[in-house]
């Protein structure tokens, strides 16, 4: 397999240096090469966002959890149709802020509007997050995929910097435009290798396997319902519930850190960067919330019972039935973290480039030192990449794991800054900081922290089953809410209602008055993932209302699971087309500018430079 | 036209055609080599499926093929004509009528895609018209009045 699959992978780092060499020839200005001239194709980012939101919860890691806890854990797929709702709202204003503020990155967006440099360092910090341990930790098990699918003939640390390599030319070339141009090209390639190796497997597979048979998982675990509302275990590393983790608050909590991937910087600037149109509206309803979480719901449980054996095992038994095709499973696996990884790397170091370099270090820069530094920048980052990866793996999955969970914590800032015009300032960094310390302290950086310095917490990762990300953000909200009460009329709410009426006027949809789909969306997340769902158990193979049972021949749940995938299809639908949040224009844009941020260096930065610059001299 | 406008377009008709192509490549390898005939259906069902995308792209973007496109696809064809003929006449005995037929069958269908797609858009008559280079042989001016039949 070693030869073909190599060729496959050096065709694909080939096609992205053509992409990469075409984009840069006909590059119009410089400076595009940070933001595509905020015009990408709206194709581009249409086929990607839904392979983003996938990668929020692992394409090798949501297998792998199928297949060791079953149906319980392939609910989580249906929390995709959220994290769509989630993007269309947040791109449509985002986009919108973009145009009529001209704050044109989310760091800038949120900075500005608060007025507060703190959310322009935590928005700059999350890039790095995204960019070095999360994406890490991504390239790390790519590359240990890659060895194994190899016999050993890649070692992982070579492969990390092959693939880093790989990874950094095309985007060092073509900047932002051509990367997401190639990636958009990969998430295609996802959506037809995902399926087709489904059904190959089927085809090929000797014995049924699921519906037909159970998931084989282990002794104790519920393989076709969910485990309850709720388990009072103390967490993840110290007490494991024996029927499975994913019971109904663990699942909406999940569903709630998965939103981390939409507040990304990244995923954000890449909805800011986006050409007008119905781009996001075709993206959110048909192949996010449609065709991504219908390809999860039906094909995980089915793919994951054939992977019993892990994917290497499955790519050889589809190698001797037609070599393509087992090459075709291992770069569908290689891709689905490769893609992420380009992503948020390549944002992460343009961000780092807007936000620090050329705003606050190096003001005066021309559109061609621009370019350069953020070439430079991507190269950089890159490299510290390969280096986390290939010599610090356990670093790297320990601090990224609290990637999603905090950026999930600037929930209420931005909406804040998109729709509910009354959260302050101090509210948010109120909120958001004692988020995020519990989210710190309930994912293992922390508890490793914490337990190695001072004395063993009584409680694990997700205590109660709830993730780390709700834990923070229910703190988070209620200390928003408080303390936005308190700052009604504080001086900022001048600037912060300028910004609102415009996008109102610019895009002429409120999200409020809409007192029936509000109900439904609610109703919807109740039985979809919240506690509700736990009626799925047996709702279609015992009817409540007889005593007589159903022979379905496949259990209640996953019908569960179809039915409201389904459903939230149309609601997604109704807000992206109905309600009008599917779609961004131009026509209406009056733009202002927003005077509580002039562009000032904070103080201590214009310190550490001024003293610096005395030394130098 | 916007500066990116050629680009995004190319972009766009290259991420539809790379991944429809690894599929079908797998496809038809899979039937060239095994002998199934509903694997090399399979594979070009799938390159008409990639057709039909493109036309629904240069649909929605306002364009047609480029030249280099139709110079592409006309020599993609003609080598493929050119294969079955070879493996055919000079390839191992038995390939030949193993895969004549059903690789026969796929490229007529190839052929029938591509009229069906140049009727529905340009209608019988300008369809025709997109290869009626001997009508179109008159380069005087004169020739494109209305009463000398409007050529060009």
């Amino acid at each position: 397999m070693t030869p073909l699959l190599l060729s496959i992978l050096t065709l694909l780092a080939l096609y992205g240096v053509y992409i990469a060499a075409v984009t840069a020839r006909q590059e119009a200005r410089p400076a595009d090469f940070l933001d595509g001239a905020q015009a990408l194709p709206g194709w581009a980012a249409m086929f990607l966002l839904p392979a983003l939101v996938a990668t929020g919860l692992g394409l090798q890691t949501q297998l792998a959890m199928v297949t060791r806890f079953g149906l319980q854990a392939s609910h989580l797929a249906v929390g995709f149709v959220l994290a769509a709702m989630a993007a269309l709202l947040l791109w449509n204003r985002m986009w919108y802020v973009a145009r009529v503020a001209g704050l044109s990155t989310p760091g800038e967006a949120l900075g500005q509007f608060y007025g507060s440099v703190t959310l322009r360092i935590v928005m700059l910090g999350l890039a790095v997050l995204f960019a070095l341990p999360f994406s890490a930790n991504l390239l790390s098990s790519a590359a240990h995929l890659l060895e194994g699918a190899t016999d050993g003939l890649l070692p992982r640390a070579a492969g990390v910097w092959l693939l880093a390599i790989s990874l950094a030319i095309p985007a060092i070339i073509g900047g932002w435009r051509a990367t997401i141009m190639t990636l958009a090209m990969q998430a295609v390639l996802l959506a037809l290798l995902f399926p087709g190796s489904t059904i190959l497997a089927e085809m090929l597979a000797s014995a049924p396997g699921f519906p037909a048979a159970p998931i084989p998982v282990q002794d104790g675990v519920l393989w076709d319902r969910l485990p309850g509302v709720i388990q009072y275990s103390a967490g993840i590393g110290k007490e494991m519930p024996a029927t499975g983790i994913f019971t109904t608050v663990a699942l909406s909590s999940s569903v709630i850190a998965l939103l981390g991937i939409v507040f990304s910087p990244a995923t954000l600037y890449l909805g800011q960067t986006a050409s007008p149109g119905r781009a996001v509206g075709l993206s959110t309803v048909w192949l996010a919330a449609g065709l991504l979480t219908g390809i999860f719901v039906l094909g995980a449980p089915l793919l994951a019972t054939r992977m019993a054996d892990g994917p290497i095992a499955l790519a050889i038994q589809f190698y001797a039935f037609e070599p393509l095709t087992g090459v075709g499973l291992i770069v569908m696996l290689l891709v689905g973290a490769l893609l992420t990884v380009s992503f948020f790397v390549t944002g992460g170091a343009i961000l780092v480039t807007r936000e620090l370099v050329i705003r606050y270090l190096f003001p005066d820069l021309s559109e061609q030192e621009q370019r350069f530094s953020a070439r430079v920048a991507i190269g950089f980052a890159f490299f510290l990449l390969a280096f986390m990866a290939s010599f610090l793996p356990l670093v790297s999955a320990v601090l990224g794991s609290v990637a999603l969970p905090f950026a999930v914590q600037l929930l209420p800032a931005f909406l804040g800054l998109t729709f509910l015009r009354w959260i302050s300032r101090g509210a948010v960094i109120a909120g958001m900081t004692l988020g995020m310390l519990i989210v710190f302290f309930t994912e293992p950086p922390g508890l490793i922290l914490f337990e190695g310095l001072f004395v063993n917490l009584p409680w694990g990762r997700w205590p109660l089953t709830i993730h780390s990300a709700a834990w923070g953000l229910a703190i988070n909200l209620a200390v928003v809410l408080l303390a936005s009460a308190a700052t009604l009329r504080a001086p900022d709410s001048l600037q912060r209602n300028r910004l609102h009426d415009a996008l109102f006027q610019a895009t002429g949809v409120a999200v409020g008055g809409r007192g029936l789909f509000w109900a439904l969306m609610l109703l919807w997340s109740f039985l979809a993932y919240g506690p509700g769902a736990v009626l799925g158990n047996t709702f279609f193979s015992h009817p409540i209302f007889t005593s007589g049972e159903a022979t379905l021949g496949i259990p209640s749940l996953w019908v569960w699971q179809i039915l409201f995938w389904l459903l939230g299809v149309v609601l997604v639908w109704w807000m992206a087309f109905r309600v009008g949040f599917g779609r961004t224009s131009e026509d209406a844009i009056r733009t202002i500018e927003l005077e509580h941020g002039k562009r000032v260096r904070p103080d201590w930065l214009a310190a550490g430079l001024d003293r610096i610059n005395g030394r130098a001299r | 036209m916007k500066p990116y406008d050629r680009l995004d377009r190319h972009a766009l008709v290259m991420a539809i055609w790379t991944p429809s192509a690894f599929v079908a490549a797998t496809l038809l390898h899979r039937g060239l080599s095994s002998g199934g005939a509903w694997w090399i259906f399979s594979g070009f069902a799938v390159i008409i499926a990639a057709f039909v995308a493109h036309i629904i792209a240069n649909a929605v973007l306002g364009k047609g093929f480029t030249t280099g496109e139709r110079a592409l696809g006309i020599v993609a064809f003609a080598a493929s004509v050119l294969a079955l003929l070879l493996a055919v006449l000079v390839g191992p005995p038995g390939l030949g009528a193993r895969i004549f037929l059903p690789v026969g069958l796929g490229l007529i269908s190839l052929v029938v895609a591509v009229v069906a797609y140049l009727v529905i858009a340009f209608g019988a008559r300008g369809a025709f018209e997109q290869f009626d280079v001997v009508r179109d042989n008159n380069l005087r001016p004169a020739s494109r009045l209305p009463h000398r039949g409007g050529r060009r």
